[in-house]
C-alpha cells in the first residue's frame, strides 16, 4: 500500500514536470498550427542558464533570471526567424524550429562541453518532506509538483479571466478577425511564443537541478512531451495537464507490476502454453513501462486522433 | 576525339597505377565511432584514448617505416550509420577498424567485416573492439577477424561481486537493474550466476528501456521495497546518473556496484551519496602504482585530462595493437591482415595493471580487473569534486578470466 501511494505520488509529480513543458508546446501550436520542434530545446536552454548563473546569483535568482532569458530568446526567435518564414506555409516553419534544436544542442555542447554539469539541488531544499514506510520523500519534488500546480492556475486564469486571455484567444482562434478588429496579432503571437519559451524554461531550470543537465535533455523530454501533447490534444490546455497526468502516473505504476500476459492466462489455465511461447507474452508489464505512452498515443491516435481535450477537427 | 582518347587513355593509367601508389601508402587505422548526437560524449572519449595511443605509435616509429594513420568517422550512433562507414573506410583503404561504444553496433560491424573478408579474400580488414561488451561479439558472433580488448558481464560482475564481498560492502539481498538490450540481459543472467560466489540472494530483477526514462523514483521505490542491502548494475550513461540521483533523493540506504560510475558527471552529479559505491573497471592509476602515475602523468601532458572512464582500456587495446604490428613483417610494401590477426592472437603486453594477452580460441583479451571504491582518500580526484576512485583489490587476467563460451566456432583462413 504504501509503495502504492509513493508510486502514486511519483507519477503525478513527474506528470506535472511534463505538464510544465508541454504547456508552452501546446499554447503554440494552438497559436501557429504548428508543432515547435525546439521547444525542448527551450527546456534545456533553462536547465543550462539557471546552472551557468546559480553560482554568481544563488539559486532562486537563477530560477527566476533563466526563464526570463529562455523568454527572451523564444521572442527574439519569433520575432526574427519565424515571422519571416510565416507567410511560407507551416513546413518551412516546422523546418526552422527542427534545424533550430540542432543549432541549439550543438552550441550547448560547444559551451557547457558533451557531458553532464554540475548542477544539484541545494543543499537547504534537499530534505525528506515525509517518511513513509521504508523510504522517505524528497521535499524538492512536491516543490517541483507546486510550482507547476501554480503554473496551471496562473495560465488558466490569465486565458478566461483577463482581458490580455481574451485577446490572446481570439488571435489564436481567428486571426484575421482579431487584427481587423485592432488588436495588434503579430505582438501577441510573440508574446505567446516568449512566455511559452519561458514555461519551458522554468520546467528545465527547475528540473534540470533534480533531474539531470546534459546536452540530451531536449531529446529525451522532448519526445514524451510531443506523445502528452498528441495525447491530451493539440492546443488544449487542459487536455496537456490530463495527459501529463495520465502518463505520469502510468509510467510509476506500471514499474511496479511484474505480472506478464502469461500470468494472466494461467488464471484461465494456459500459464505454461504461454510461458513455452514466451516473447511477448512472458515480458513484464514493469520492463515496459517507458513504452506505454507511446501504445497510448497509439491508441488514442486510433479511437479520438484530436486527443482526449481536443476540439474535433 | 583525339583529345577525348588521350583523357580516355590517362584515366586508365592513372587507375591502372593506382593501386600501385596505393601500396606504398602508410597502415590507415579508421576509428568508426559515435561522433555526434546524444551519445557522443562516450564515443569522443573512445577518440581521446585512440588519438593518443595512436601519437604514441608514431613516436616510436610507426610500421615499416611509416607512421600509422588515424582516419575518423562517425557512425552517428547506430548500426546503420556504422556499416555505412565501414563502407567508406574500406573504399578509404583501412585495414584495421576500431570502436568501443555501443555492443549493437559493435555486433553490425563484426558481421560486416566477417562478410567482407569471405567476399574479398586477400583485401581482408580487421576489427579491434575496445568496448563492446555483450557475450555474443565472442559467442556466436565470434570469428577470426575480430578481437575483443575489454572486459564482458560475466567477467566484470565475477570480480565485482569478489571485490565488494572482499571489502564487506555486499550484503545478503542484491538487487538486479538494468537496461534492456543485449547488455543489460547479459548483466543480469552474470549477476544471478554468480550469486552463490558471492553469497547473496537476487531478491528482484529489473530490465527497463534504455536511456529514455527521466524519471527513477519509482525504480527505487521499487528497490527500497525490496529491503536490497546491494543494487548491481550495468547501466551507464544517464541511466546510471538518474538512478543514482533518484537514490539520493529518496534517501536509500543500499550500496551500488556498478560498472561505469567512472563515466564522466556521474560523480559531481552524485555528490556525496556516491561515496562507498563500487566500480569495476580496466583502469585506476592509483592502483598502478608508480607505472599507473607515469601513465596518468604523461596521458594528462598530452591530452590536458587524465584518463577516465574507457579512455585508460582503449590505449591498453591499441598497445595491443602496435604489439602485434611491431611482430608483423610487411609483405610487398603492405599490411597482409591475416598475418596481423595471426599475431594479434599472441598479442602479451605489460600495462601498469598487470599483464594482458589475447585468447586465440575466442579473441577475448585476459585482462586484469580493479575493484575500486568512491572515497575521499582516492589519490586522483575526479569531476573537479573531492571523491575518486579508491582500488579495493586489482584481480589478475588469470583470476578475472572465464572458459571460452561453447557457442564461438572459430574459423580460421587456410
Amino acid at each position: 500500500m504504501e509503495s502504492f501511494i509513493i508510486a502514486l505520488l511519483n507519477g503525478t509529480i513527474y506528470g506535472l514536470l511534463l505538464f510544465m513543458v508541454s504547456a508552452g508546446l501546446t499554447l503554440i501550436f494552438g497559436m501557429m498550427g504548428v508543432l515547435n520542434f525546439a521547444h525542448a530545446s527551450f527546456y534545456m536552454l533553462g536547465a543550462y542558464f539557471a546552472y551557468a548563473l546559480h553560482k554568481p546569483l544563488g539559486f532562486w535568482a537563477a530560477l527566476v533570471v533563466a526563464p526570463l532569458l529562455v523568454g527572451l530568446v523564444g521572442v527574439v526567435v519569433e520575432r526574427f526567424f519565424l515571422r519571416r518564414v510565416h507567410h511560407h506555409g507551416h513546413a518551412h516553419e516546422l523546418l526552422l524550429t527542427f534545424g533550430l534544436s540542432f543549432i541549439i544542442a550543438e552550441s550547448i555542447k560547444l559551451v557547457f562541453g558533451n557531458f553532464p554539469v554540475d548542477f544539484s539541488v541545494p543543499k537547504s531544499l534537499e530534505f525528506a518532506a515525509f517518511t513513509l514506510g521504508r523510504s522517505s520523500y524528497p521535499f524538492y519534488r512536491l516543490f517541483m509538483g507546486g510550482v507547476a500546480m501554480a503554473m496551471f492556475v496562473l495560465i488558466y486564469l490569465l486565458l478566461t479571466r483577463t482581458r490580455v486571455g481574451i485577446v490572446v484567444r481570439s488571435a489564436i482562434y481567428k486571426p484575421q478577425m482579431a487584427e481587423a478588429l485592432g488588436h495588434n496579432v503579430p505582438l501577441v503571437f510573440m508574446g505567446v511564443f516568449g512566455v511559452g519559451a519561458a514555461l519551458a524554461g522554468l520546467a528545465g531550470a527547475v528540473a534540470g537541478a533534480f533531474y539531470t543537465t546534459n546536452p540530451n535533455m531536449a531529446i529525451e523530454l522532448g519526445v514524451m512531451v510531443f506523445v502528452v501533447v498528441v495525447v491530451g490534444g493539440l492546443g488544449s490546455l487542459e487536455g496537456a495537464m490530463l495527459a501529463s497526468l495520465l502518463i505520469g502516473i502510468i509510467t510509476s505504476v506500471a514499474v511496479g507490476i511484474d505480472t506478464s500476459l502469461a500470468d494472466l492466462l494461467a488464471l484461465v489455465g494456459a500459464g505454461a502454453w504461454a510461458r513455452e511461447v514466451g516473447g511477448l507474452l512472458t515480458l513484464k508489464v514493469s520492463s515496459l513501462a517507458a513504452t506505454i505512452p507511446f501504445a497510448l498515443m497509439l491508441l488514442i491516435l486510433l479511437v479520438r486522433p484530436s486527443g482526449l481535450m481536443g476540439e474535433k477537427a | 576525339m583525339t583529345t577525348l582518347r588521350t583523357i580516355a587513355l590517362a584515366a586508365i593509367t592513372t587507375v591502372t597505377l593506382g593501386p600501385g601508389v596505393a601500396q606504398a601508402a602508410p597502415v590507415k587505422i579508421g576509428l568508426l565511432e559515435t561522433l555526434s548526437g546524444p551519445q557522443a560524449s562516450t564515443g569522443q572519449t573512445f577518440r581521446a584514448g585512440v588519438r593518443y595511443a595512436i601519437d604514441k605509435m608514431n613516436a616510436a616509429g610507426g610500421w615499416n617505416g611509416e607512421p600509422v594513420q588515424l582516419v575518423e568517422y562517425d557512425n552517428q550512433g547506430g548500426p546503420a550509420g556504422a556499416a555505412d562507414k565501414l563502407k567508406a573506410a574500406i573504399a578509404d583503404g583501412v585495414q584495421i577498424v576500431v570502436q568501443g561504444a555501443s555492443s549493437a553496433i559493435a555486433g553490425q560491424i563484426t558481421e560486416d567485416v566477417r562478410k567482407h573478408n569471405l567476399r574479398s579474400p586477400g583485401k581482408e580488414i580487421v576489427f579491434i573492439n575496445v568496448g563492446a561488451e555483450a557475450l555474443e561479439l565472442t559467442g556466436e558472433k565470434c570469428n577470426f577477424h575480430h578481437f575483443r580488448i575489454t572486459g564482458n558481464a560475466q567477467v566484470r560482475t565475477k570480480v565485482l561481486v569478489q571485490g565488494m564481498k572482499r571489502a564487506k560492502a555486499l550484503g545478503s539481498k542484491v538487487y538486479s537493474i538494468n537496461q534492456n538490450y543485449s547488455w543489460g540481459q547479459d548483466m543480469e543472467r552474470a549477476i544471478v550466476d554468480n550469486a552463490a560466489l558471492g553469497g547473496y540472494t537476487v531478491v528482484e530483477k529489473t530490465l527497463h528501456d534504455v536511456n529514455k526514462i527521466q524519471d527513477f523514483a519509482p525504480y527505487i521505490t521499487k528497490i527500497s521495497a525490496s529491503g536490497a542491502e546491494t543494487v548491481i548494475t550495468g547501466n551507464w550513461s544517464n541511466d546510471l546518473l538518474l538512478m543514482m540521483k533518484a537514490a539520493k533523493a529518496a534517501g536509500l540506504k543500499a550500496d551500488f556496484g556498478t560498472t561505469f560510475l567512472d563515466q564522466p558527471g556521474n560523480i559531481s552529479n552524485a555528490g556525496e551519496t556516491a561515496v562507498g559505491h563500487y566500480i569495476v573497471h580496466v583502469f585506476n592509476g592509483e592502483a598502478g602504482g608508480d607505472e599507473g602515475a607515469r601513465f596518468v602523468a604523461d596521458y594528462t601532458a598530452k591530452t590536458g585530462h587524465a584518463p577516465v572512464f574507457v579512455e585508460g582500456q582503449t590505449v591498453f587495446a591499441l598497445d595491443m595493437v602496435a604489439d602485434a604490428l611491431k611482430r608483423t613483417q610487411p609483405a610487398g610494401g603492405t599490411l597482409d591482415v591475416n598475418a596481423f590477426a595471426r599475431a594479434m592472437e599472441t598479442a602479451r603486453i605489460r600495462t601498469p595493471m598487470g599483464w594482458m594477452s589475447m585468447r586465440a580460441a575466442d579473441h577475448q583479451v585476459l585482462l586484469p580487473m580493479v575493484v575500486s571504491t568512491v572515497s575521499k582518500d582516492a589519490k586522483y580526484k575526479v569531476d573537479g569534486t573531492d571523491m575518486g576512485f579508491k582500488p579495493v583489490k586489482i584481480y589478475s587476467a588469470d583470476e578475472a578470466a572465464l572458459p571460452v563460451q561453447q557457442s564461438c566456432k572459430m574459423q580460421r583462413p587456410g
